[in-house]
């Protein structure tokens, strides 16, 4: 590792941690924003470093932005949460135009990857350094230097396929679809459209005999391009509409990301009221999730009963869903600066959520200790897909994953919004890394949500429910974050004119989860696979990415389709 | 032995499944069904068309009819109800009916015909006449005149009256 300077002081508050960043660069305060421009040359490796392996801080994730209309460069922000202080860092890289090529962080913190491929997709930003700087998002008949998220590319362009390209695409039938040699294994692939998954994604297992020792993942398979019409055709209160419905479990915490994000670029406060009435529909939605993947595990164990009860427990908590907002999912309830006024939950629903909410929970403690102790889950789980505390730091894990590997994380407890700066959040947190404490941890904050619930609405005030919105300022940056049910839920606003988004980009917390898991399959039983996988509660259609990685040395490759590539 | 109490906890419980398309589903108060515009009540203003995050709302005006056309399709729509809350009219409104299935495309829209209003001045015609009838109602009496005319004959006018008044 390389030193950290000269300061071997540790800094003990923000302002202590903006003058000691000022040996690698240009430090900027503003508010919980700590932008850090200017890196000076050479620094930014040691930088990032500093501020993932000693300052305690985690890498969350990047962001490419296309500013040339506004100050003439690209720029590259890499989000660094540092709980401790309460701050978030953006590094802020530019890019010249005519060369756009920055330093990688890959190679200090191997959770960056994705995120800067995914620039270099959309943006057209290289990374020096990069260990594997391939495609990512883009499918590979895409032509070459067309960037779809830069300012000058239309959101409604229709793309001049070649004669070559489509010659190409025509000729790849999925047969062509040949995984790369991998000694004398033999692979299994999975997907992209499979029975037992959910949604589209594939996975290649390399095993030998019963043991897997490779494993490759390409998604991508429905990624929309939500982003480019949120900035280029919809206004701020329709993007939160269609932020909702990037996720079809836990859409309302993206649309509660999302909204806090422009209410902090704008300097809007929330009513007191709305903030509780986010909360308690967040913790409804973690209820839901958390009970639908107890019933997916169960299902993957074999175990098709408990299966059904968890179904039939989270149909209940849908049916609360439903009374409260009219829908199961897709709430529709937020807009910039608070909640929509029939979305108010009056004292007889109050009355009606807190009834329904101790039927659910007795109906629950009298299954769920049975099922948990049955000696065929425990034997399946108990040292099963272990991510150690390291792998974990390394990774940037998020969400009840990080908390079954003994890390401290959780949006709602360290950097409190919505209604939890008012009420005392207790987190679960276990040292075991495997799939049973991947399942207690979920266990445990269901009932724990439910206590919240309670809380909140005997403690819920009488205010308005929203807040003036006419003037958001243009050019300011926003980070929303929120504890979805599957960890931080990150959106990140510039706001523009015309009351439109600059840029906008969500990011999910499988984006992070995902990376772990082939250092979860490593030497572990095929019949383990598909438990492993969903032990992470992965949600492919919020992340979707592709990465290798080979298990025995580490070492990351792309992932190639032969006769489909045409001149990489 | 837990996997008998399960047993026998699930029996106590029975049948818990619906008989919903044979018998009717209960339906939650607040669930936000297929829009309905009322004709009757749409001044064809636009509001909507300008509130409606995917697009299922659209206007349009067809010089050679001399209508003016707002389009519902049902097929774009995401139920969020950002119409009813925009209309200053309360014509457009969420019904709390769901089943929505259609055999043909065209069972899934919905269209209002409004005949629009020219501009007496320069012909033109710039909004609906039931809209400029509720504007010049809601006006007080020597504002009505003005109100009638398209915008750019408006401010031509009324800034050559300005222009008198100064003096």
């Amino acid at each position: 590792m390389r030193s950290s300077g000269i300061n071997q002081v540790r800094p003990r508050n923000k302002y202590e941690l903006m003058i000691d960043l000022r040996r690698f660069g240009e430090p900027r305060l503003r508010g919980k924003y700590l932008f850090l421009s200017r890196i000076k040359s050479g620094r930014l490796r040691d930088l990032v470093d500093y501020l993932h392996w000693r300052l305690g801080g985690y890498y969350s994730t990047s962001i490419g932005v296309d500013e040339r209309p506004l100050d003439g460069y690209f720029h590259v922000y890499h989000v660094f949460v540092l709980e401790e202080y309460g701050v978030y860092v953006l590094v802020d890289l530019i890019a010249d135009p005519g060369h756009p090529v920055v330093e990688s962080i890959t190679p200090v913190v191997p959770a960056a990857n994705w995120a800067e491929r995914e620039i270099m997709d959309f943006i057209g930003v290289k990374f020096r350094g990069h260990p594997e700087p391939h495609r990512l998002i883009l499918p590979d008949d895409w032509p070459e230097n067309v960037y779809p998220l830069r300012k000058d590319y239309p959101y409604d362009d229709k793309l001049p396929t070649s004669d070559k390209i489509a010659k190409l695409v025509r000729e790849s039938s999925p047969a062509t679809w040949e995984p790369e040699a991998h000694g004398d294994h033999t692979v299994i692939p999975v997907g992209p459209y499979h029975p037992a998954l959910h949604e589209p994604e594939y996975f290649e297992l390399f095993v030998e005999g019963e043991k897997i020792v490779d494993a490759r993942y390409k998604g991508f398979m429905v990624h929309r391009g939500i982003e480019k019409i949120a900035e280029s055709r919809l206004s701020y209160n329709q993007v939160s509409f269609i932020a909702e419905r990037i996720c079809g479990i836990c859409g309302f915490t993206h649309s509660t990301a999302y909204c806090q994000a422009v209410e902090e670029a704008a300097g809007i406060d929330v009513p007191e009221r709305a903030e509780y009435i986010r909360s308690i529909l967040l913790e409804i939605e973690r209820i839901h999730s958390h009970f639908l993947w107890m019933g997916v595990a169960f299902h993957l164990l074999g175990y098709d009963t408990g299966f059904m009860i968890m179904w039939r427990l989270r149909e209940s908590i849908m049916d609360l869903a439903e009374e409260l907002t009219g829908s199961r999912k897709m709430y529709g309830a937020n807009i910039v600066g608070g909640i929509r006024d029939k979305w108010d939950i009056r004292d007889d629903k109050a009355a009606l959520i807190k009834r329904m909410l101790d039927e659910i929970r007795e109906e629950y403690l009298k299954y769920i200790p049975k099922i948990i102790s049955l000696e065929e889950i425990k034997k399946r789980t108990r040292g099963v897909g272990v991510l150690s505390r390291s792998d974990a730091r390394k990774y940037s894990v998020l969400g009840p994953h990080a908390r079954a590997s003994g890390i401290k994380t959780d949006v709602r407890k360290y950097r409190p919004y919505a209604a939890y700066k008012y009420v005392n959040v207790e987190i679960p947190v276990l040292d075991d890394g495997d799939i049973y404490a991947r399942m207690i941890v979920r266990h445990e904050e269901i009932l724990a949500s439910i206590d919240l619930i309670h809380r909140l609405l005997d403690n819920i005030p009488k205010t308005p429910l929203h807040a003036d919105t006419s003037y958001i300022p243009e050019r300011r940056h926003g980070i929303g974050c929120t504890e979805a049910p599957r960890g931080e839920d990150l959106h990140f606003v510039i706001t523009g004119r015309d009351n439109k988004l600059y840029r906008w980009r969500p990011r999910a917390p499988t984006y992070n989860n995902l990376l772990s898991v082939p250092a979860m399959l490593r030497e572990e039983y095929l019949a383990d696979a598909p438990i492993i996988i969903a032990s992470i509660d992965p949600c492919f259609s919020c992340t979707d990415h592709v990465v290798v990685v080979d298990l025995r040395s580490g070492r990351r490759r792309p992932l190639r389709t032969r006769g489909v590539v045409g001149g990489r | 032995m837990n996997r008998i109490k399960v047993l026998l906890e699930n029996l106590r419980r029975g049948v818990v499944t619906e008989q919903y398309p044979f018998k009717p589903i209960r339906v939650p108060e607040r669930l936000r069904g297929k829009p309905v515009i009322d004709p009757d009540k749409c001044a064809g203003c636009g509001a909507c068309v300008n509130a409606c995050p995917p697009n299922a709302l659209t206007m349009r005006d067809d010089k050679h009819s001399s209508m003016r056309f707002i389009v519902l399709f049902i097929g774009r729509c995401i139920y969020c109800g950002k119409c009813e809350e925009a209309c200053p009219f309360g014509a457009i409104r969420l019904t709390r009916e769901f089943e929505l299935a259609a055999e043909n495309r065209e069972d899934l829209y919905q269209v209002v015909g409004l005949r629009l209003y020219h501009c007496p001045l320069c012909g033109e015609p710039f909004t609906t006449v039931r809209l400029i009838k509720r504007v010049v109602e809601a006006l007080p009496e020597e504002q009505r005149a003005a109100a009638t005319l398209c915008p750019r004959c408006r401010e031509s006018v009324t800034a050559h009256y300005r222009s008198y008044a100064r003096r």
